[in-house]
């Protein structure tokens, strides 16, 4: 166990730093989840590209830099140190960059990948549906095969980043037959083909960040599937897999809040119950757990070790972390807690971030999903039904 | 940067692991707790093993390993519920003594003759020692009435170690409740299989899980003499304390009735997360040496300084 950086790592540090602090925006922008937003975090993605820092652990033959899993850790400990915007691109960056790599051809990886990396297509994910959501195998919508085209009809629904996304990823069930993980197929479609309509969704802020999208004879080229026809459940698992359940949520997001909380809490002290007060102690504990949690993964990834259903704790852990964090701002703000913009103008972050919290525990699997994979798969409890 | 254990301890823990495992199961404590609270046998079993000489340097006859080594094994103590004072000689006295160039006991404790607890004003109780005796709720516990100063690394060790043995307890404990869960049936199906059970023993997971990289950070801290140690190990002593005081809770609770019976064998680890839980600084306590570092602004916070 050694935990101290190395100097290599020290030198990467202050680099990710200068470049941070030079080009992270001074005031913080507009919400992704509108169409001014989603323009400012775009532009903020070709930002990224053109230091070369948008998909940091990447291959460099797909526009990345390579970087091992401490490196990683650094890079997102600078950017939010630094208080880097949302990913726009982040379904590409960790959901499909990575599926391409593993079951993309040659052809796919070229077309697909450099521009991802470039921000200049960003990509929504399209798993729900209205009548699967936790349960995802229930998935009803269809690809049937025309010639050398999928003919996809039926309907997905909260696909974040939809509304103003370029492309869409998703499942599909291309056998009529089948039933539950078998006969799907995993399906890449530009959105803007003819008989896809999106239908934004006004979320619980009020803004329409993601949408339904409905499929109503939806030509898409068989060569936008990816790893074969009735492979889709298990490109999607592995799409869920291991460094997803790692990286979707860096720990250095968690420290800033947990830091951001601090300052609030000493504006507010003189003024702040004793509960208050242990609350804010105890958020800091907790991201820092998170922390080294991240980084004993990390290394034991890097020694040739994968993370399974473990990945359900790590959910569990920061989005309920997140949302107490939250609560406690609130709590902690009084009036001005309601405010989404203050007398002076600026947003409210803690509103927003609250807000924002509430969905942790929902999506990416429900935790009451993850309580159930950890009771199931690390302490192997009976499924539901068993006897 | 490196946040693993390497093929040595993982060799060491699993070994004293499967040894407890196999000499000291429930049986021996229900033995204990009837027959009287030690059994000469069970120390010189552990002595055998080298573990009084864990952290006695090797020119010293001893294994010379680090307290990353000793919370591991610690953990293992914990985990068995073992109640012979090792966890207080081997790596409580024995690393106080030797920063203090206290070293005239050491060869008696390597050879297993000599049993040091130190007190502290904190934690005046002496496990096995000489004085007034005072009853514990753990039944396996012998204490005596000390009297002790404030000295702050004495205090620092204390609490590590029984930061370690309750994550030990606290795995113990979700393992008990789970194999019951396993095994109980009622409305026809295992009681394990109901999510209002399940939901409730994933949740202690989670606190397992996320304290023991807390723990093993404070264990390193404090073996490399990092200024900010105490911090870490007030930290790990408080998600320590709470993941075995839910671990015990959540347990009790999965067994039902059974729970609150003398029968059942989880009491005994319960009772010993009680006891450790207010042991070396309580949960109060190590939150405010916390809060001084956090909220006073000792300790530098924020994503950059994960590791200071």
């Amino acid at each position: 166990m050694d935990l101290a950086y190395t100097p290599e790592q020290q030198v990467f540090r202050a680099e990710v730093r200068a470049w941070m602090e030079a080009h992270v925006p001074k005031e913080p922008l507009v919400t992704l989840e509108c169409r001014e937003g989603f323009d400012q975090h775009v532009e903020w993605e070709r930002t990224l590209a053109s230091g070369n820092w948008g998909m940091v652990t990447w291959p460099e033959a797909y526009g990345g830099r390579g970087l091992d899993l401490i490196q990683w850790l650094i890079f997102e400990e600078e950017y939010f140190r630094a208080g880097g915007p949302n990913r726009a691109n982040q379904n590409g960056i960790f959901l499909l960059g990575p599926t391409i790599m593993e079951f993309g051809s040659d052809e796919q990886k070229a077309r697909f990948l450099p521009p991802m990396a470039r921000g200049e297509t960003i990509w929504a994910q399209a798993w729900s549906e209205p009548g699967a959501g936790s349960d995802m195998a229930a998935i009803q919508s269809k690809a049937v095969r025309d010639g050398d085209h999928y003919v996809l009809t039926g309907q997905k629904t909260w696909s974040s980043r939809a509304a103003f996304a370029d492309w869409g990823f998703g499942i599909f069930r291309t056998d009529p037959e089948s039933k539950r993980h078998k006969g799907l197929t995993f399906i890449l479609f530009d959105l803007d083909s003819p008989g896809i309509t999106r239908r934004p969704i006004r979320q619980l802020h009020g803004e329409t960040g993601f949408a339904e999208l409905f499929f109503d004879e939806v030509r898409v080229p068989v060569e936008n599937s990816l790893a074969g026809e009735g492979e889709g459940w298990n490109v999607a698992m592995a799409t869920a897999g291991f460094e997803r359940g790692l990286m979707l949520r860096s720990p250095g997001r968690f420290q800033a809040t947990a830091k951001r909380l601090v300052d609030l809490y000493r504006a507010h002290a003189h003024e702040a119950s004793p509960a208050a007060r242990e609350a804010v102690v105890q958020a800091w504990g907790a991201a820092q757990a998170y922390a080294y949690n991240t980084y004993s993964v990390a290394a034991k990834i890097m020694a040739g070790g994968k993370i399974g259903a473990e990945a359900s704790l790590n959910k569990i852990f920061w989005s309920e972390l997140d949302r107490s964090m939250h609560r406690t701002a609130m709590q902690l703000l009084g009036a001005e807690a309601e405010l989404k913009r203050s007398a002076g103008g600026a947003i409210n972050p803690w509103l927003e971030g609250y807000i924002f919290s509430l969905s942790g525990p929902i999506y990416a699997g429900s935790n009451e999903v993850q309580r159930n994979i950890t009771a199931e798969r690390l302490l192997g409890l009976p499924r539901v039904g068993a006897g | 940067m490196d946040f693993r254990f390497s093929e040595d301890q993982l060799t060491l823990t699993e070994t004293v692991r499967d040894y407890l495992a196999g000499t000291h199961g429930p049986e021996v404590l229900r033995r204990l707790d009837t027959e009287g609270a030690r059994d000469p046998a069970i120390w010189t079993g552990l002595v055998e093993m080298g573990l009084t000489g864990l952290l006695i340097p090797e020119e010293q006859g001893g294994l010379g390993f680090g307290l990353v080594d000793a919370a591991l094994i610690a953990v293992e103590c914990g985990r068995a519920c073992v109640a012979e004072p090792l966890v207080d000689t081997a790596f409580v006295a024995v690393p106080w003594l030797i920063s203090r160039g206290v070293t005239e006991d050491l060869p008696a404790i390597l050879a297993g003759e000599k049993q040091v607890a130190l007190p502290h004003a904190i934690n005046p109780w002496i496990a096995d020692g000489e004085g007034e005796a005072l009853e514990s709720v753990d039944p396996l516990r012998r204490l005596a009435l000390g009297s002790g100063g404030e000295d702050d690394l004495l205090l620092d060790l204390g609490a590590l170690m029984s930061a370690a043995q309750l994550v030990g307890i606290a795995d113990a404990m979700l393992a008990q409740a789970t194999d019951y869960a396993k095994l109980r049936t009622q409305f026809g199906q295992p009681i394990g299989a109901f999510q209002a059970i399940k939901h409730q023993l994933a949740t202690c997971a989670v606190a397992n899980e996320f304290a023991k990289p807390v723990l093993w950070r404070a264990a390193a801290s404090q073996g490399e003499g990092l200024a900010s140690a105490p911090v870490h190990v007030s930290h790990a002593k408080v998600a320590a304390t709470d993941a075995a005081m839910l671990a015990a809770e959540t347990a009790i609770q999965v067994h039902g009735a059974m729970g609150y019976t003398y029968e059942v064998d989880l009491h005994f680890w319960m009772k010993r997360a009680w006891a450790l839980a207010g042991a070396w600084g309580s949960r109060a306590f190590h939150m405010r040496r916390i809060d001084e570092a956090v909220l006073g602004g000792t300790l530098p916070i924020g994503p950059d300084h994960t590791f200071d």
